[in-house]
């Protein structure tokens, strides 16, 4: 394996680790409140910002400011959920027929009204957030990789494993788990599905919110840097089989590595061809994704 | 048969002569309207769009405190195209049939500005194009567009003469996947057969709304070449460098790194770019240091005035776009379309950097003003001011190797 093989490679899996880490908030969103949220990558945008703002602005240090924009992140996700999305699951039967279009077209709104936000209350320009480490260049036998490229590598995979055992062993993940199965069994159970709802936004907009913050001394902050990590998320959280936290890791974790060796070996111009080809492939041939089960509503 | 007095008579007349004044008078005091067709929200590029508009309101506040164009004011009618060539079209359709505007200016995204001057072609109406550079602008043909901006050729030429000059053998280009940026790479390829064939180049073309080039960087790590040129724009222009610069590319002691799409001076520079720009070198279209019209001067300092930043070049690109449609209505003492472009063909006005007259060649010269003055300097410091980089190529002159800065490795 040449050295250029190993350079892609490991910097396939941190895109990819990147990548899971913006997706798994929108996958819980989808998978549990079956809600398709177009203002996932504002989330990004809003952490992006916040973790900037903070530590240069406000001059708190960076492992300040990074939970910090989570908390941020959540707070934004849980004014949404409780502003715009509880019409959706009030109890107005009416309600039912238009709930997907009422979804994209609330959230997509949403989108342009925080992307025009922050353009016009922090201005166009752009802003590299702080890097965790000043190491520019840290060499790792073949590889060169920037310190804080590495260091946010790491933190994204402690954040995703906490994330994953949370659903899985914690009593708010069991809740929110049995919300997703059956929202109405749930209930009977004594489950408050409202507030379950009120988490997984939280959630999910802190995860996007915190992903946006790590990410920001190597994306740079602008008002439009949500549509890149919104449109990877999509992707990834199709391939990995909707609502499939371990499907959405799975599903990234290959985006990042094909998109990095196709770049170099197939063509750099159609790399973010790859990612649509693969959705197209799975729709066509496996629409339930990798982790996902075939389902039939009637 | 009625009769009226002669009493009756002169206060009919004195009436009739008042309206006559009063409608004279207010036609005298109308203002003329300017259409502009800019980005003020994503994603284009809004701090161009910004510093256009600043440059455009600095010029008419200096016209109008002037007397304005023959006692009328002027009036700009401001559109926001997101730099989105169908949002340009929208622009500037509504600028002429809805606010009667008698000319448009301000583009300053080649592919907004090959939408939008479309429709001023159609209806007839001048088009001066502030800063779009692709060569397709011109090539066109339109009797309606003049371009007192720069053009891809001229960078062409100024990368090419640059590279001769530093006895580079081997370059690489990093152009966005737009009309500019493709345009632009290709041009520099061309050039560079021309003034140094024997140096071997390619560029790479990259997704300006990407994050992540290291797939396209990576490989360059094994063998650098010696001279990377960044044609891309802010935001990715910054990420790109970052990730060059990471990956020990450039600028070091074996490659250069410069930049042909003028990136120093936009004032979210250093913030995004920190290390990776120093030693950096810019094709410049202003520098401080530059000799300037006493008009550039007054309008730099109005600039700092208004919005405590320094000068750039898209303020005088703006303001000069401004001046010659401002020139070609007074010489033509009208406002008709015909007139106006006459005017415009036969303009030969000192604007804020020098002399401007518009080529009558066809192809990449149609309505050109050529001897759009450039500079080269060089970053030799994290957050150097422009004013104290070095500048190493004054407009007129060669390159001066001895003012230039290396990284020891």
């Amino acid at each position: 394996m040449g050295a250029i093989s190993v350079d892609l490679a490991v910097n396939g899996l941190i895109t990819g680790l990147f990548y899971a880490l913006m997706a798994i908030g929108l996958s819980l969103i989808f998978g549990i409140l079956r809600i398709v949220n177009f203002a996932h990558g504002e989330f990004y945008m809003v952490g992006a910002y916040a973790y900037t703002l903070i530590a240069l602005g406000l001059g708190v240090p960076v492992w300040v400011a990074l939970p910090l924009a989570f908390l941020f992140g959540a707070l934004v996700g849980w004014i949404t959920e409780r502003t715009l999305m509880r019409p959706l699951y009030a109890g107005y039967t009416s309600w039912g027929l238009m709930r997907d279009e009422y979804a994209v077209i609330v959230t997509f709104g949403l989108s342009l009204f925080l992307i025009n936000l922050v353009d016009k209350v922090i201005g166009p320009y752009a802003y590299r957030g702080p890097p965790l480490v000043d190491a520019s260049r840290i060499v790792l036998g073949p590889v060169l990789i920037s310190g804080h490229r590495l260091l946010a590598a790491g933190i994204a995979i402690a954040v995703i494993l906490i994330t994953a055992a949370l659903i899985k062993w914690s009593f708010w993940g069991k809740q929110i788990r049995a919300v997703s199965q059956n929202r109405l069994g749930a209930s009977l159970a004594g489950i408050d599905t409202a507030r379950a709802s009120s988490i997984v936004f939280m959630l999910s907009g802190g995860l996007a919110a915190f992903s946006g913050a790590l990410l920001s001394p190597v994306i740079n902050a602008s008002p439009d840097v949500g549509a890149f990590p919104a449109i990877k998320s999509y992707i990834i959280v199709v391939l990995g089989g909707m609502g499939s936290v371990p499907g959405s890791i799975v599903a990234s974790l290959a985006l990042g590595i094909i998109e990095s060796f196709g770049a170099v070996y197939l063509s750099y111009q159609y790399r973010d061809g790859f990612g649509l080809i693969l959705l197209m492939l799975f729709l066509l041939f496996r629409p339930q994704g990798l982790f996902g089960e075939k389902g039939r509503e009637v | 048969m009625a009769t009226i007095s002669r009493r009756s008579a002169v206060r009919a007349g004195l009436a009739s002569a008042a309206l006559i004044a009063l409608s004279v008078g207010a036609q005298a005091a109308d203002p003329i309207k300017i259409g502009v067709t800019i980005t003020q929200s994503p994603p284009g590029s809004v701090v161009q769009g910004t510093q256009v508009k600043d440059g455009l309101e600095v010029t008419a506040k200096i016209i109008n405190d002037a007397g304005g164009i023959d006692g009328r004011p002027v009036e700009l009618v401001i559109e926001d195209t997101q730099g989105l060539p169908e949002k340009a079209r929208a622009a500037v359709e509504k600028l002429i049939t809805r606010d009667k505007v008698v000319a448009i200016t301000g583009e300053h995204q080649s592919s907004a500005a090959l939408a939008g001057m479309e429709v001023a072609h159609r209806y007839h109406i001048p088009y001066v194009n502030t800063n779009g550079w692709s060569d397709a602008i011109r090539e066109k043909g339109y009797a309606e567009v003049f371009n007192p901006g720069n053009y891809n050729n001229h960078v062409g030429d100024a990368v090419a003469a640059t590279m001769k000059s530093l006895g580079v053998k081997r370059v690489v280009a990093f152009a966005e996947n737009t009309d500019y940026g493709i345009g632009l790479a290709k041009v520099i390829g061309a050039k560079l057969k021309e003034q140094a064939p024997n140096v071997e180049y390619k560029y790479e073309t990259l997704d300006r709304a990407s994050k992540d080039f290291l797939p396209a960087i990576l490989p360059l790590r094994a063998n650098p070449p010696d001279a990377v040129i960044d044609v891309m724009l802010p935001p990715a222009a910054y990420i790109m460098m970052n990730q060059v610069y990471e990956q020990g590319i450039a600028p070091s002691a074996k490659t250069w790194f410069y930049d042909a799409s003028g990136l120093a001076d936009y004032p979210d520079f250093w913030q995004n770019v920190k290390e990776a720009g120093k030693g950096l070198l810019v094709f410049g279209l202003y520098h401080p240091k530059m000799k300037q019209p006493p008009m550039g001067k007054q309008i730099g300092d109005a600039y700092t005035a208004k919005t405590k930043n320094q000068p750039n070049r898209l303020l005088f690109q703006a303001a000069d776009s401004l001046l010659v449609i401002a020139d070609a209505i007074k010489r033509a003492k009208s406002t008709e379309p015909d007139a106006l472009i006459k005017a415009l063909e036969d303009t030969k006005l000192t604007g804020t950097r020098g002399e401007i007259t518009f080529s009558k060649e066809a192809g990449y010269k149609n309505h050109q003003w050529l001897d759009v003055p450039y500079v080269t300097f060089q970053l030799t410091d994290v957050n150097q001011k422009v004013e104290n980089s070095a500048l190493v190529e004054e407009p007129g002159h060669p390159l001066d190797a001895a003012k230039l800065w290396k990284p020891a490795k």
